[in-house]
């Protein structure tokens, strides 16, 4: 099978894009390194707090106008990118195979569902009407006019590179706000070839700007005054008590997707090979780097004969697994974006080992399809015997690691859910409508998977969390989006 | 090595699809008689190859199952694609038989191995598989003229 081309050759430069012009920046230049091979495919800036200020203000001076566009006018802006983004789809994907490790059927889905959040964005001259009441006194009109608000930070992360940022850029667009989008250093090429089309498609100077870097950006969007809301999506540390804490004393909207420990629970009555399959998407899907990735797997029941012969098969799946490049059609799991990433997961793997889990498949025996660094590969592993209140069964590993524990029945199969701090995406596996329902009605997750094992809502729903994997009100993707993009102005009129 | 990978599936289907279209250009130069139609065939192939890429490229999403829906030996499904010099024109048919023969089976796992898991795709393959049907039918009928 073909090993497809790479779309970046050499050592790309990567600049600041602000007030549409793509800007040197004056800070300290860092090596992006493609993980599967090890080679340096880039360098980037770790932008300054006066660079940010400078795209703030670009944006800033551009709104007022931006705002005066019609709707129907920044829609046609965002169909010309979503055609720039289908013409280029497949450069697009590859880059973030290039950049992140994901394999290449990972990086189109990717790109797919980032496009899909420019389409639902289109619709934006009905999307943001408002509405309006006659008489609510005899002869008094009342109605709200959904209004943009100013300058957005939106903050990317490093596991989906492409996409995230676009659960927020459209919809803020196409409100009529401007925007300053900071990637994430380690995977900065596909957020460049964005505003490349977005500059192509025809929004104006100021509008999309793009300043590279790490916290000193991050803290020069939460400090600036013109800055009137932020998305991020990153760790419930830095979501919590760094983005939610200071957007609440700065007085900016915010909305903070955060970490997560997703449990998939499994019923005896499951579909056993259909449900296998989705689990290997679930826990090792972009190498378990991902917010909606399964983490333990709660098997329920006191069936020992179905637990032993599920577990058999997901381990042997598991085990069939092939790892290695992206960019090679057959592989199934990408290395993890980094070595340090990787050792943290060594971590995670050694402590399951001291408190006691019993590990069935050892991912760190390296097992790599093509002749590649292992510096950030690793196969997935399978822990058994993992309780709750374990390190590998608590907290978020954010690798292929599965942690298997066992229920006595669904409701203390929920209870066990419940108890863990975050509240992301948990599933269940079964062909029970009435379980099905009495797990989706009583768990206390954003996104509920009846089947599915990466919940990960399409982009005209929102896409949800709870307890410590959100902080906000509203959250990206569809309406939600649309309402948090924009202030309620409410008139209310009377004629002499 | 075995396919797994929806891309993996895809790139196998659009080589299988090359193949065969070359296969009936090659007919087409050799017996004239029935150019138009082994043309057509070719012509078409590019449709369907168009067709399961468009299904594939609109539906792909790293939440489903794209890295794990297929378990394809692309072994099984060779089939010769050169034409011996002096082959007679039912031979030649019969070769044709043999590819189409197995395309529609090509098509057929694939959907079925993909029906639960990738959406558009397996519905696509299955469309396939429904016209690769009506050719077997339709070079059946040159041997029996």
């Amino acid at each position: 099978m073909a090993i497809l081309e790479e779309p970046i050759k050499g050592v790309k430069e990567v600049k600041n894009f602000i007030n549409g012009e793509w800007v040197d920046s004056k800070g300290k230049i860092v090596d992006v390194v493609n993980p599967a091979t090890g080679k340096v495919m880039g360098k980037c800036p770790i932008s300054t707090k006066e660079e940010i200020h400078a795209a703030v203000e670009a944006a800033k001076e551009a709104f007022p106008d931006w705002r005066r566009t019609t709707p129907l006018a920044r829609s046609r802006c965002l169909f010309r990118l979503k055609e720039l983004l289908e013409e280029n789809f497949e450069e697009v994907s590859r880059i973030q195979t290039m950049e992140h490790g994901k394999c290449i059927d990972e990086s189109r889905g990717e790109t797919r569902r980032g496009i899909e959040n420019v389409e639902v964005a289109c619709g934006i001259p009905t999307l943001m009407q408002g509405y309006y009441s006659e008489d609510i006194a005899s002869g008094i009109d009342e109605w709200v006019i959904p209004t943009p608000m100013g300058v957005f930070g939106i903050i990317g992360p490093f596991n989906f590179p492409f996409m995230i940022p676009l659960w927020s850029a459209p919809y803020a667009v196409a409100t009529g706000n401007t925007i300053v989008i900071k990637p994430s250093s380690e995977v900065p090429f596909s957020q460049m070839k964005l505003v490349e089309l977005a500059e192509e498609a025809g929004f104006p100077p100021g509008v999309w700007n793009v300043v590279n870097g790490g916290r000193t950006v991050v803290d020069g969007m939460l400090e600036h005054k013109d800055i009137v809301g932020i998305t991020f999506v990153g760790s419930t540390p830095t979501g919590k008590d760094v983005i939610y804490k200071r957007c609440g004393e700065t007085g900016k909207r915010v909305i903070a997707q955060c970490g997560a420990k997703n449990f998939i629970v499994i019923m005896p009555d499951c579909n056993v090979p259909a449900t296998i399959a989705a689990m290997m998407t679930s826990f090792f899907g972009n190498a378990g780097q991902r917010c909606l990735s399964g983490a333990n797997l709660l098997v329920v029941g006191d069936d020992d004969k179905f637990y032993k012969n599920f577990l058999d098969q997901v381990c042997d799946m598991t085990s069939k697994i092939k790892v290695g490049y992206g960019l090679d059609e057959a592989i199934q799991m990408g290395p993890v974006r980094d070595k340090d990433k990787k050792a943290n997961i060594l971590r995670y793997i050694e402590s399951g080992i001291k408190e006691g889990a019993k590990l069935i498949l050892d991912g760190r025996k390296l097992k790599i399809v093509g002749d590649y660094p292992d510096t950030c590969f690793l196969n997935p592993t399978i822990f058994e015997n993992v309780s709750p209140n374990m390190k590998i069964g608590s907290e978020e590993i954010f690798g292929p690691v599965m942690s298997v524990m066992r229920a006595k029945n669904l409701d203390q199969a929920i209870e066990i859910c419940n108890a863990n701090p975050f509240g992301n995406g948990d599933a269940i596996f079964t062909q029970s409508g009435r379980d099905a329902r009495y797990f989706q009605y009583n768990v206390e997750s954003g996104n509920v998977g009846i089947n599915i094992g990466v919940v990960a809502p399409v982009a005209f729903f929102p896409f949800s969390g709870m307890k410590d994997s959100f902080y906000g009100v509203l959250h990206t993707q569809g309406k939600e989006a649309v309402r948090f993009f924009t202030e309620s102005k409410v008139v209310i009129q009377r004629w002499f | 090595m075995e396919i797994n990978t929806c891309s993996g599936a895809i790139s196998l289907s659009r080589e299988l699809e090359n193949e065969s279209a070359k296969f009936y250009q090659e007919l087409s130069k050799r017996f004239e008689k029935d150019q138009e139609l082994f043309l057509a065939f070719a012509k078409e192939n590019e449709k369907y190859i168009k067709q399961i890429e468009r299904a594939y490229y609109g539906v792909i999403t790293d939440a489903l199952e794209g890295c794990f829906a297929f378990d394809l030996n692309p072994e099984d499904y060779q089939f010769k694609n050169a034409l011996p010099k002096d082959i007679s024109y039912p031979d030649a048919v019969a070769e044709a038989l043999n590819m189409e023969e197995t395309m529609l089976r090509f098509c057929q796992t694939a959907a079925e191995q993909s029906k639960h898991l990738m959406a558009d795709v397996p519905r696509s393959f299955t469309m396939v598989a429904k016209k690769r049907s009506e050719r077997l039918s339709k070079l059946k009928s040159l041997l029996e003229r």
